[in-house]
Formats: structure tokens, C-alpha cells, sequence
């Protein structure tokens, strides 16, 4: 702050700590003329309303006192007159680091037993899995759920199924948290006609058991091969690419129809952004830990 | 009139002048404000942008007068205090050097909604796209309104270069270039387009190096 600010910033607290400070001594002790009659003369409503003269009750003249005393105590401890930094030397930003140092304090000694520890070890510790969890809603439930669940509206897979696209070990899913993921399928609209489309839709929903066509699903067939690029010549999925498995009951997008029709009219782009630099790799392998024991529980049902 | 009823008259002059009292009466509520304000305020231009910081590029500019308008900012902060439970939930604290580019600034008041000054790559742009079409579709408990009809209307470019050169005017580093490629830029965009570009943009690469949280645990 330069000394003109400064100045300026000392005299407006001067003058307005000037003023209010003499009318707090002088005004209890100033002599007020009244009339024989005790009121100062003051008149209303031709007589009706007169001004009368009492003395400050106590309780004002000492809560303002008390305001004084406060104000420039508050002055002498902490920054606020001018450029001065107070006595305390006292910043917010100190404050924080101080406030972080002692939640610290608290935190690492539990923390620093799960550091670099394995997925699944960490797993069948509840206390990390709590903790898991507790940051799991934090940060993953928006796209996720609450339950883990995923959501089809934007392809977030769920997590405490037995299926996974990139994979359901310990190191894997702490990659897909800390890099995240970007799951990418081409439009075949440009390729593939309307009714191309609907057929290879029947066929990819006779991969899974599903409702379909067979007549449309066998004239699909013959175009699956451009799929199976990614997707395995039997539609297995490849967890290399993120391709998923056609043939499981789990729904990235939804397994209707029209939702796979849409999918491979438009293509997909699913993704999943990069926790590195949200998360420490403590936290992640802490939520890794809480998705891993959930879905094995559910796996071993 | 006796000697101690002297300092009084002074009083009575102020109590009985209605328009004397209204002028020493502002003149003392003004005080705070001046000491408060205007320092800070005529220093304002003195502060640079912080590193990595640069002006909107035309959609972002679009999304951020498109978040004005719709008033975002009456239920979303965009500015992290410098307190712990602050910078746990959303990263490093804001610093006046982020905003230098915000016209006007969209540090907020209040939160009904979480701050978004580091929202910027938290979640994918389909998410965003999705949570501004129909919040309740990928977060259940949410309160904040749909904005379908950003998806309807398209970014007019034409606008956004005018915008661009009044920002230029008042002193934001836009090149010609800039300005004679908004249009292109912003074209066939629609308004949910420029919305998530400028949400997806918000705290990226722009962290002072002095308000890097300490790393948590190893």
C-alpha cells in the first residue's frame, strides 16, 4: 500500500474515531438548556408532543464504551490502520496454512498407513474404505451416483457391477482415477444406411440375449465385422480400448434399440476427467479401495 | 444564555436543519466507504494478470455473457476464500489477478449452488451439457433451474467481435486476428456451446504459484 493510501486510510480512521469518541465524553456531560418544566422546548404538534431531557441509560454509555475499547484493540492487534500489520503480525493467509497444518496433524497419522499401499488391501480395511467413500460422494457422485450406480444419460458406467471396460483390479482403477479416461466411438452414420444401422442394432442386441429381430439381426451380421475392430469378432469388448462387452447385461448408454441405434448412428465420446490434480494418490487409492470393495461384495452375491 | 449551554448551539443548529444534518450525517456513513473502497479501487488497474491468464477467447467470451446474463451469479461464487473448508473443496484460493479479464467480475456474494472459480475439467464436457439441459438427470438432489433453451439459439458472431473491440478499447490484449476470427470461431455454436467452453475454461492454468495448496498426505 503506498504511503499516500495509507495516510489516507490513518485520517478517515482518525477523524471518524475523533468525532465519535468526543460525542461519547462530551455529550453525556453537555448542559442541555430545559425549560422550568424539565423538557428542552423542543415542541410538536403545537404543544402536544414535547421533547423531555433524561440522562443515557448505563447500559448505552458502557456497550458504546465496550465498542471503543474493542476498536482499538483491534487496531493495535491486526491490520487495519493504514499500512500497519498489527502487533500479532497476523495474515489470513498465515491463517490458512496454520488451519491446513493442524487438520494435518489429525489426518496424517491415519493417512500415512494407507500411502502407497494396494487397492485391494486397502479394501478389506474399513476404515479406508469409509474414508473412500466419504470422498467418493464428494467428487464421483455427480457423474457416478450416490450408490455408484453410474448414469446412462452421460455414459458413466456403474461401478459395483461385475463388468468393467477398462478393467475392475486394484492398479487399473487407480489409473482411470488419476488419468481418467477417454472412451471414443466413431459415427457410422456416413457409412452405414438407416436400415444398415437398425439391422447391426438387432444383431448387436442378439449378442446379449436380448429382444431383436433375428431376420435383421442376420442381415446385421455381415457389417459387425467393421465393429469387431474394437469390439472382438464375438463383440467381448477390448479393455484396452475402452471397447465394452456387447455380450454382458451391463449398460453404458442404455441396451434398447433406439439408444444403439443412436450410438452407432452418432458415436460416442465418453469421458472421464483426469483426478491427478484434485486428488492426492492417498485419496484415490482410498475411493479406488471403496469401488473395489463394492463391487466385489456385489460379485460374490 | 449561560456559559455551558455554549457548545450546545452547535447541536441545536444541526437537530434543527434538516438538510445540515442530512449533509454531516453522510458525510460520516460515507467514511467507511472511502476508507474501505477507494483505495483498493484506484489500485485496481494496477494489478496483472496473473500467469497463463489471458483474455477470453471469442466462444468463452460468448459463455461468459451468456452466464451474466442468465445470472449465474446470483447462486454461484466465482472466488475461494482463503479458508481451509474453502480450499479442501475447490483448490487454491482466488486472487485478484485471476479476474482481470472479467467485466465485470463474478466473484459473487452468495451461494446457493457450489463457487466455480476452479470448476474448469472437474467434469466432462458431456456432463456439463447434460447438467445444464436437466440438472436432476445427473444430480438427483439439485435445485438449479434447466436452461434448455441454450441449445436452441446460436452465438451471433457478429456480436461477439463488437464486444471483443469494446474490450480491446478498454484495454484487454485482443489482436486483430482475434477479433476478425471471432466470427468464425463462434460459428454454427450455440449458446450451451459457448457456456461449457467458458465453465470448462474457469480456474485452468491460471493458480498463483503462492496459493498451491501443501500436497496432502504422501
Amino acid at each position: 500500500m503506498s504511503p499516500f493510501w495509507s495516510g489516507w486510510i490513518m485520517f478517515l480512521i482518525v477523524l471518524n474515531l475523533g468525532i465519535t469518541l468526543f460525542l461519547f465524553l462530551w455529550g453525556p456531560r453537555v448542559k442541555i438548556p430545559t425549560l422550568p418544566d424539565g423538557t428542552t422546548g423542543h415542541v410538536w404538534a403545537h404543544g402536544v408532543l414535547r421533547e423531555g431531557m433524561n440522562r443515557l441509560p448505563l447500559w448505552w454509555i458502557v456497550m458504546s464504551g465496550a465498542m471503543f475499547v474493542i476498536g482499538f484493540t483491534y487496531l493495535y492487534l491486526y491490520p487495519g490502520f493504514g499500512s500497519s500489520k498489527g502487533s500479532l503480525g497476523w495474515t489470513s493467509h498465515q491463517q490458512l496454512a496454520d488451519d491446513i497444518a493442524a487438520n494435518r496433524a489429525k489426518l496424517d497419522p491415519v493417512l500415512t498407513g494407507f500411502a502407497g499401499k494396494p487397492v485391494d488391501v486397502l479394501a478389506a480395511d474399513s476404515t479406508a474404505t469409509r474414508m473412500g467413500e466419504r470422498l467418493f460422494v464428494d467428487n464421483c457422485a455427480a457423474c457416478h451416483g450416490r450408490e455408484a450406480h453410474g448414469n446412462r444419460v452421460i455414459g458413466a458406467p456403474n461401478l459395483v457391477d461385475a463388468t468393467w471396460i477398462y478393467g475392475g483390479d486394484g492398479d487399473t482403477l487407480l489409473t482411470s482415477i488419476l488419468d481418467g479416461r477417454h472412451g471414443v466411438m466413431p459415427p457410422f452414420s456416413s457409412s452405414l444406411d438407416k436400415a444398415a444401422i437398425e439391422n447391426l442394432a438387432n444383431y448387436v442386441l442378439s449378442l446379449s440375449g436380448r429382444d431383436h429381430s433375428p431376420a435383421k439381426a442376420r442381415l446385421g451380421a455381415d457389417n459387425f465385422a467393421v465393429c469387431a475392430a474394437c469390439h472382438g469378432p464375438t463383440g467381448t469388448g477390448n479393455p484396452a480400448l475402452g471397447a465394452p462387452n456387447l455380450t454382458t447385461a451391463d449398460e453404458l448408454y442404455g441396451r434398447d434399440l433406439a439408444t444403439i441405434e443412436q450410438t452407432i448412428r452418432n458415436g460416442r465420446s465418453g469421458v472421464m476427467p483426469a483426478w491427478r490434480t484434485r486428488l492426492t494418490d492417498t485419496d484415490a487409492r482410498l475411493i479406488a479401495a471403496w469401488v473395489y470393495a463394492r463391487s466385489h461384495a456385489n460379485a460374490a452375491h | 444564555m449561560a456559559g455551558g449551554y455554549r457548545g450546545y448551539k452547535y447541536f441545536e443548529a444541526i437537530e434543527k436543519h434538516a438538510g445540515l444534518l442530512g449533509i454531516l450525517t453522510a458525510i460520516m456513513v460515507s467514511i467507511g466507504g472511502l476508507a474501505e473502497i477507494t483505495p483498493i479501487f484506484m489500485a485496481a488497474h494496477e494489478v496483472k494478470p496473473a500467469l497463463g491468464v489471458k483474455p477470453y477467447d471469442a466462444l468463452r467470451l460468448a459463455g461468459k455473457d451468456i452466464y451474466v446474463r442468465e445470472g449465474c451469479y446470483l447462486c454461484h461464487s466465482q472466488m475461494i476464500r482463503a479458508l481451509r473448508a474453502e480450499t479442501e473443496r475447490y483448490g487454491p484460493f482466488s486472487t485478484a489477478e485471476e479476474s482481470v479479464y472479467d467485466r465485470p467480475h463474478q466473484w459473487g456474494s452468495k451461494r446457493t449452488g457450489p463457487d466455480l472459480a476452479r470448476v474448469g475439467g472437474k467434469y466432462s464436457d458431456e456432463w456439463q451439457r447434460q447438467h445444464l439441459r436437466d440438472p436432476r438427470s445427473v444430480v438427483p438432489e439439485s435445485n438449479m433451474p434447466s436452461y434448455p433453451w441454450l441449445a436452441q439459439a446460436l452465438v451471433d458472431g457478429d456480436d461477439i467481435a463488437a464486444r471483443m473491440r469494446t474490450l480491446r478499447f478498454l484495454g484487454d490484449p485482443y489482436t486483430d486476428a482475434d477479433i476478425a476470427g471471432a466470427k468464425a470461431a463462434v460459428s454454427g455454436q450455440t449458446e450451451l456451446d459457448a457456456v461449457v467452453a467458458y465453465l470448462q475454461g474457469l480456474g485452468i492454468a491460471n493458480e498463483p504459484a503462492n496459493a498451491k495448496p501443501q500436497q496432502a498426505a504422501p
